[in-house]
């Protein structure tokens, strides 16, 4: 909302300067967010002058030496060196005189130009800060005082301030608004202006004009007042007015909209005129809209107009979409003679409901959208007559139509001054803050002794209607008092802090250590993604599950299911900016569907890429899918998962994007965590316009499924005897997994070794496929240790128990033992 | 006997110069020293030697022994020497660059929510966590939105169609819709649900607004905030804690100031601005920095709590916008574009 100065002026004495008023606007709670300066700068030894003779420069081809009268008073005729093409004798121009200060802290000074004494400046508009750019030198009239301050012939400048208020402050949408808040800042009084009408006194009834109004919505429409005048006669605003609406940004149309205009700027009331002879009936009707009805407005579009919509409407047809804007069909014309004024209040919520449904808004719906004050709206009316007629002449017509508006006005807040100092936490005197709320025109009525309180019945005006509890006042009279004194203090915690940090929170800290730690750069991506790209790399179900009803672009539609796609995507967009990466990691929130539910996860993902096109004078060797595999085991070990009752199991299908055969996956939907990782398809990372091979995995949990950490460990003993280690080769089937195999191992061999000692771990240390070997069958080679807790083993007791293993593993006839 | 020693000596350490290899000397090592070598075949004949002479001749032969032995020592030493020089191959060029990859780094915006966060926790502020996926009441109707307020629309929330089921994220109204978070305060709403005050909880996170990407704007972006409740705070005790907070991240020499402003979850509602005139590319006066105020008393009637008893502040602002001004950055789209030359400059 745009505020003009000089017509706040009108209302309050302001000498404060634009930065200081600036504050107080700012500090009020109106965020300003633009401060704009029009017309002429305050600016001395700018003056009149003639230009009396033209030479063309000698030493320069675009200058000329002119002489310039400016008043005997200024030392008469001067010299005056011009660059502009249009100092041309007997023009009238502005003169900056040595000593003049223009903007952008110009300051003019005796001086001589490619050798030419000048003494002064002529001016062109830009210059003296009129204009951001101009031709020439500003010509002035003809008959402009030579040697007078240029301040005394231009208009006055203004400062126009662009504010932004807040949705529960309607009652600061005006001039009259503003130049109560500021007011009471300064602690001045408010001028309100002066009106002369006040209701109809002559008795002239005018059926054919106004005869009636009838309110078919009042729950929409709680007042409506409408004012017949006849006789007035259409023309430009005068002078004054168009100023004042300009200044504000609006264009002037003629006198009868421009007072409507203005009394809506002043007061915050919006009004309608309309053309009373195109009211077909004499009668305005405030109804809902018949479904489909249409209307042409103003702006010349035609509206389709539903039946939850408001109109003005005449026996005929709807006129006006209320609170928004008017129909071309009675639109004031320069021939219209009799008018209706309409001042009403309509309920915010349908006046926004319409604009939205319509995609209109205007300043008019901006007020109702926000709720104008009811107790105000007849007077907006009586205000507009007087302007009318002092600017369009007219005669007021009866009858006045008077519809609602009879719901009385009585609101007091019950407050005590402790109350108020208890919630602020500083000290203010009961005399402060009582002068605070009355320069907001919030009167005690009434202190009623509560000892050793005191209650005060504050008295609310009926355009502040964001204020009805007794915090509310705590704000106003911090607003008055300045919330930039609040005084200082140190900030103090609890003894304790109890609570620990969500588990979310420590696992993803622990995630992000490792995995920067293990040389991965954290990436960020947004959490919505496209519909091709889930069908693509995920399923249609992902992507038909996923979906927002209303994504805003067509490429952040669904939720992710998975972060490789965004770590894919970083890779790309690096690659392509010739930038080398191979580890990137994120963490954040994944969207998985299970039978048609689906949950939110934590995610950590992280991906490996090898690209043979960078090139190292020293090699290293490629990430492989156990590289993958260990991150992902430490990832689930810090998400709290029991990775060793785990299974990875290898990813077969399409889905996710994952190389088959060369991926796997942990866990699953169901038991709220999946763990999935390894290569990543070749052909779709190709496709995408990847290079490289890219391997990826991925951890996936129910935050409910995390918990903080158990508490401390206890302290296991271990042995220190040596060990003693034997190897046995097995021959398998070759697709069986090796970890079962190991398992089968394992079991056996704690079963052989009994109490005596123990096995303490089977690992494979090689595989071998090929010569020597059965076709479809492979070999693993176990490492088996054995030790006791109590004392050195001896050859021969471990002896027995391998050669029993051996002859156990043998036993299901699946595995035989290597020679 | 002096003669033949002095022989197989000359013949040894001709022998031994040529030694190239590991093998080669301990077959030379046995072929005079091993048990049937030939120096052990002398002295084996010490016991022929009549008794007188044997105190001289076996002088000699330790001489020789010992002399053979020297040779020996040095002739392994040689080996020793030459097999590390091949293991250890040549000389490295110090100044050449490690192939494997540089330090792994930090997002910026996890460096600035960690930052925050520990500064929170000396505050005793602990960390809540909320699900991005929430509903109408815990994102609009539990924080005092009117049914018909702008934010709630279409226009600027993103909903999920109707049918839509989300296994665990709870509905507090039946049918009310799915939405994607448009602030952290939902959580503020969770926790309070769930927990009793007194309460110091700071829940930073990802939210959603449905708004044109630019400079400044993003689909998604982070926010943190702190909610405070106990039994007489007030606005001063927000003041200090805001004056602490970036104090503690910006410099002392950064001030806050409070603007009146209007939130439909607190009253009074303020505006915080920084003024933090030493941080790169701040060249206004005052920076706005985010929202804050003290609960309004129909959001803790809302969770059930007595107004007449529990007071509190709550305080949230943008995690990109702060980064941005600590930073120095001045488009908020970096963040997710993942340029690794942008990543790397902040740990």
């Amino acid at each position: 909302m745009k505020i003009s100065l000089n017509w706040l002026k009108q209302y309050v004495a302001l000498d404060a300067s634009v930065d200081e008023l600036k504050r107080a606007i700012t500090l009020l709670g109106f965020e300003v967010e633009g401060v704009i300066n029009t017309g002429l700068p305050p600016l001395v030894q700018v003056v009149v002058g003639e230009i009396k003779t033209r030479e063309k420069h000698p030493n320069a081809d675009k200058l000329s030496i002119c002489t310039v009268d400016v008043g005997l008073a200024q030392g008469g005729v001067r010299t005056i060196v011009c660059g502009a093409p249009n100092c041309d004798v007997g023009n009238r121009v502005p003169v900056a005189l040595p000593g003049a200060i223009l903007p952008g802290d110009f300051k003019i000074k005796e001086s001589k130009i490619r050798g030419q004494q000048s003494s002064g400046m002529l001016c062109a508009a830009d210059e003296l800060g009129l204009a951001s750019q101009s031709s020439g030198l500003l010509l002035l009239a003809a008959d402009a005082p030579i040697g007078v301050a240029l301040n005394e012939i231009m208009p006055e400048g203004d400062t126009v301030f662009d504010l932004e208020v807040t949705p529960n402050r309607p009652d600061a949408l005006s001039h009259i608004g503003m130049a109560r808040e500021l007011a009471a800042w300064f602690r001045r009084p408010v001028k309100f202006p002066p009106t002369t009408f006040r209701g109809i006194t002559n008795e002239i009834l005018r059926p054919d004009i106004l005869a009636s109004v009838r309110v078919e919505a009042p729950e929409d429409c709680p007042l409506y007042f409408g004012l017949g005048l006849t006789g007035v006669k259409v023309g430009p605003s005068p002078a004054w007015l168009q100023e004042r609406l300009q200044a504000v940004g609006l264009r002037p149309i003629n006198n009868l909209v421009d007072v409507g205009n203005y009394v809506m700027l002043e007061l915050g009331q919006p009004l309608h005129i309309f053309d009373a002879k195109k009211i077909k009936g004499q009668q305005l009707v405030v109804r809902r809209a018949v479904e489909g009805e249409k209307l042409c407005t103003l702006d010349g579009k035609e509206r389709i107009l539903s039946d939850r919509m408001v109109v003005i409407a005449d026996s005929a047809q709807p006129l006006v979409i209320a609170g928004l804007m008017g129909g071309a069909n009675a639109e004031v014309e320069a021939q219209t003679t009799d008018i209706v004024i309409e001042a009403a209040c309509f309920r915010p919520q349908s006046i926004r409901g319409t604009a939205k449904r319509l995609g209109l808004a205007s300043d008019s719906s901006y007020r109702f959208e926000r709720g104008v004050d009811p107790h105000g709206t007849v007077a907006a009316a009586y205000r507009a007559v007087d302007l009318i007629q002092a600017t369009a002449g007219g005669t007021v017509v009866g009858p006045a139509c008077l519809v609602g508006g009879d719901q009385a006005w009585a609101r007091e807040i019950i407050v005590s001054p402790d109350y108020i100092r208890e919630r602020l936490g500083f000290y203010i005197s009961d005399e402060e803050m009582r002068g605070a709320l009355e320069a907001l025109n919030l009167i005690i009525v009434a202190a009623v002794a509560r000892p050793p309180a005191v209650d005060w019945t504050v008295k609310i005006p009926s355009y502040r209607t964001d204020l009805d509890r007794p915090i509310d006042l705590v704000e106003e009279v911090l607003r008055i008092y300045g919330t930039d004194r609040v005084p200082p203090a140190l900030a103090v915690g609890p003894a304790l802090a109890d609570g620990d940090d969500d588990p979310i929170a420590i696992f993803n800290r622990q995630v992000t250590a490792y995995l920067v730690g293990q040389r991965f750069h954290e990436v960020v991506n947004y959490t919505l993604r496209s519909r091709q790209e889930l069908a693509t790399w995920v399923s249609d179900t992902a992507a038909a599950e996923l979906a927002l009803a209303n994504p805003f672009v067509d490429d952040q539609s669904h939720l992710r299911p998975t972060l490789v796609l965004g770590l894919l995507a970083a890779l790309k967009l690096n690659q392509s900016r010739g930038v080398p990466a191979t580890q990137l990691f994120e963490t954040g929130r994944v969207f998985m569907e299970l039978n048609g539910t689906v949950q939110e996860y934590l995610g950590a993902a992280f991906l490996l890429c090898h690209n043979p096109k960078e090139r190292s004078w020293l090699a290293r060797s490629a990430p492989d899918f156990y590289t993958v595999k260990q991150h992902l085991m430490i990832l689930a070990q810090q998400a709290g998962i029991d990775w060793a009752s785990a299974e990875l199991r290898p990813i077969s299908g399409a889905g996710w994007g994952w190389q088959e055969g060369h991926a796997a996956v942990a866990g699953e939907s169901s038991i709220g965590w999946s763990v999935c990782g390894g290569l990543l398809d070749l052909t779709m990372v190709r496709a995408a316009g990847v290079e490289g091979t890219v391997w990826a995995g991925m951890l996936a949990i129910l935050p409910e499924k995390l918990t903080s950490s158990a508490g401390h460990r206890r302290y296991q003993p271990f042995s220190l005897f040596p060990t003693v280690l034997r190897d046995l080769a097995l021959v398998v089937a070759a697709a069986r997994p090796a970890e079962e195999v190991r398992r089968a191992l394992l079991g056996i061999a704690q079963a052989s070794t009994g109490a005596a000692f123990a096995i303490e771990a089977v690992e494979i240390f090689d595989v071998y496929r090929g010569q020597g070997l059965p076709e479809g069958k492979k070999s693993l080679g176990f490492s088996l240790s054995f030790r006791s807790q109590e004392r050195t083993l001896t050859d021969d007791e471990v002896n027995a128990v391998f050669t029993k293993i051996q002859q156990q593993i043998v036993a299901d006839g699946s595995i035989t033992v290597r020679a | 006997m002096q003669v033949t020693l002095s022989a197989l000596l000359a013949k040894a350490s001709a022998e031994f110069v040529g030694l190239q290899s590991r093998a080669d000397f301990e077959a030379a090592k046995a072929r005079y020293v091993g048990p049937n070598g030939e120096l052990t075949a002398l002295m084996k004949q010490m016991g022929a030697v009549p008794k007188e002479q044997r105190p001289a001749l076996g002088k000699l032969i330790n001489e020789a022994k010992g002399q053979l032995q020297g040779q020996l020592d040095a002739a392994l030493a040689r080996i020793s020497s030459a097999e590390i020089a091949a293991q250890l191959g040549a000389a490295i060029d110090p100044t050449l660059p490690s192939p494997d990859a540089g330090p792994g780094t930090s997002h910026p915006l996890t460096l600035v929510r960690e930052e925050m966060c520990r500064i929170l926790r000396k505050a005793g502020f602990a960390v809540v966590e909320g699900p991005e996926v929430e509903t109408e009441y815990y994102c609009f109707d539990a924080l005092s939105t009117p049914a018909d307020h702008p934010a709630r629309d279409a226009q600027d929330t993103f909903y999920f169609p109707a049918q839509a089921r989300f296994g665990n994220i709870s509905k507090k109204v039946a049918g009310e819709k799915y939405l994607l978070r448009t602030h952290t305060s939902s959580v503020q709403i969770r926790t309070m649900l769930k927990g009793k005050p007194p309460l110091r909880v700071v829940s930073p996170g990802r939210v959603y607004r449905r708004d044109t990407s630019d400079a400044t704007h993003s689909a998604n972006f982070h926010q943190i905030e702190c909610l405070y409740v106990d039994k007489n705070v007030t606005v001063r005790d927000l003041k200090a804690l805001l004056d602490y907070i970036f104090a503690s991240l910006l410099g002392k020499n950064t001030k806050t100031r409070f603007r009146p402003h209007y939130f439909g979850y607190t009253e009074p509602s303020f505006e915080v601005d920084l003024s933090a005139q030493h941080l790169p590319k701040v060249n206004k006066e005052w920076i706005e920095i985010g929202g804050c105020g003290m609960v309004d008393p129909a959001v803790f009637e809302g969770v059930g709590y007595d107004s007449t008893v529990w007071t509190g502040y709550a305080f949230g602002m943008g995690l990109e916008r702060l980064a941005m001004l600590m930073y120095g950055i001045d488009d908020i789209r970096y963040f997710y574009q993942n340029d690794l030359r942008f990543l790397k400059q902040f740990t």
